[in-house]
């Protein structure tokens, strides 16, 4: 790669101007298959992640964006939590588990070779279509549970991510998956009736606080397909978007404490007036909850060192710190 | 206090970090005094975070490992972290198994110093004239 050909950071390939490729990130790991990298590619950004290659090949990405391919191997109907269990101690510290699930017969070669690709494509559709700040390699022979294998080319995962986003950029409803939160609406009886499952669980799911990532990772299912669910979904009635999730100014750590109720203010006021802003004052608090002791009124325990009394209120509730049964989500 | 300036910072930094599903802000003493929750049941939560905030305060003396900086609980459906919120308090960040861990650690120590400076008053200023 020329001087004249470094990539441009930071990059967001939706938002206005929408672009349909994965910009110079798809520059930057073209470049890395074509040179045979095995090792790492950190991609610093919103939400950011690692691209895992061996030899020029991609056999995992990873992000906060998107579930991997563990997430969708335990939902419902797919490997149960004990299994997984089992099969991660006797497999995973030797870099066999993928190898291990299927002799176990948890699931089939092909159906997990499938599904490792589709994780692999939805989590690259997401690094590709958020933030992009800069991104730098590791080279050391990539660590990952779940390597695909045989490993994916480059070109052809870059080509699956830029199909997702062309797509992305044509919804009706224009829902940006790590950004708009959806609410079910409240429907008749006989169009709940004509619901199929997958649209029972987003709806029951769907309370205005989830994105479509959110969605995801509590359904175990892709991104890229519960945006496009959600998006049919709207065209349908079903669903309502908003408000939008946003990445809120975060106040300075050195100088005076701001409150974020402050800064967006000042903000707002300094397009408007352009001078130095205000600070309210902070009124001096009232006293914080503190549990009396019994006999003097209230429904409050008995004082007691803090930890103490929490956990005495604990047991009262009758919380025994129960162990989850297996079955995955 | 203003409980509403408190759940404006919780909410952002629910806003902030992809991940995070519920917060709950509770005194040491396990009670709650501000929740962003939505199916969690903050009394529980906070009397549970309390209690491992002081179990967990003693391990670190017991090490010799100086303050204590946040509790990460991480199972196979998310994880919670807990934080000391000045001398009196605590917030309960409830994440999904994609939970940012490292945007949130490097988002909340803002956070955190702004809730303590609402939940006690600390570096109050004058209104200076507009």
């Amino acid at each position: 790669m020329t001087e004249s050909q470094e990539p441009v950071f930071p990059f967001r390939a939706t938002g206005g101007p929408r672009r349909m490729t994965a910009g110079p990130l798809g520059e930057m790991l073209t470049e890395y298959a074509a040179r045979g990298l095995s090792g790492t590619v950190r991609v610093i950004g919103d939400p950011g992640g690692l691209v895992h290659f061996s030899q020029g090949g991609v056999v995992a990405v990873e992000t906060p964006g998107a579930p991997g391919p563990e997430l969708l191997l335990s939902r419902p109907g797919q490997i149960s939590g004990s299994s997984w269990a089992l099969a991660y101690a006797a497999a995973a510290a030797g870099g066999q588990l993928t190898a291990e699930l299927v002799r176990r017969k948890l699931i089939g070669a092909a159906r997990l070779e499938a599904l490792l690709r589709i994780a692999l494509a939805d989590a690259m559709f997401v690094l590709t279509a958020g933030q992009v700040d800069s991104c730098e390699a590791e080279v050391a022979e990539p660590v990952c549970l779940l390597p695909l294998d045989p490993p994916a080319d480059v070109s052809w995962l870059l080509a699956e991510t830029s199909r997702r986003l062309a797509v992305l950029t044509t919804l009706p409803s224009q829902l940006v998956p790590d950004r708009d939160r959806v609410t079910a609406k409240a429907r008749p009886l006989d169009q709940r009736a004509r619901l199929d499952d997958a649209q029972r669980d987003v709806l029951a799911l769907a309370n205005g606080r989830r994105t479509a990532r959110d969605l995801a990772f509590a359904l175990g299912r892709g991104v890229f397909a519960v945006t496009g669910e959600l998006d049919r979904m709207h065209a349908a009635g079903l669903l309502a978007i908003g408000p939008r999730r946003g990445a809120a100014p975060v106040p300075p750590l050195t100088g005076p404490l701001v409150t974020r109720a402050e800064t967006a203010a000042a903000g707002h006021r300094a397009g408007t007036a352009g001078q130095a802003e205000a600070v309210r004052e902070i009124s001096p608090p009232r006293e914080l909850p503190r549990r009396r002791a019994a006999g003097r009124g209230g429904a409050h325990h008995a004082e007691a060192a803090p930890s103490g009394s929490a956990l005495l209120r604990v047991l009262r509730l009758g919380f025994s710190n129960p162990q989850p049964s297996d079955g995955g989500h | 206090m203003d409980t509403e300036a408190l759940l404006a910072e919780m909410r952002a930094l629910r806003d902030s970090v992809a991940g995070i599903t519920d917060t709950a802000l509770a005194s040491r003493d396990g009670l709650i005094i501000a929740a962003d929750t939505a199916t969690i049941d903050p009394d529980n939560l906070a009397a549970l975070a309390a209690s491992a905030l002081g179990v967990t305060q003693r391990m670190a003396a017991e090490a010799g490992h100086g303050t204590l900086r946040e509790i990460v609980v991480s199972s196979a459906g998310g994880h919670i972290v807990t934080y000391p919120v000045g001398r009196r308090a605590l917030l309960a960040v409830v994440g999904d198994p994609g939970l940012d861990l490292p945007r949130l650690f490097r988002e909340s120590r803002a956070v955190l110093a702004v809730l303590d400076q609402l939940l006690t008053g600390a570096g109050s200023r004058p209104v200076a004239a507009e």
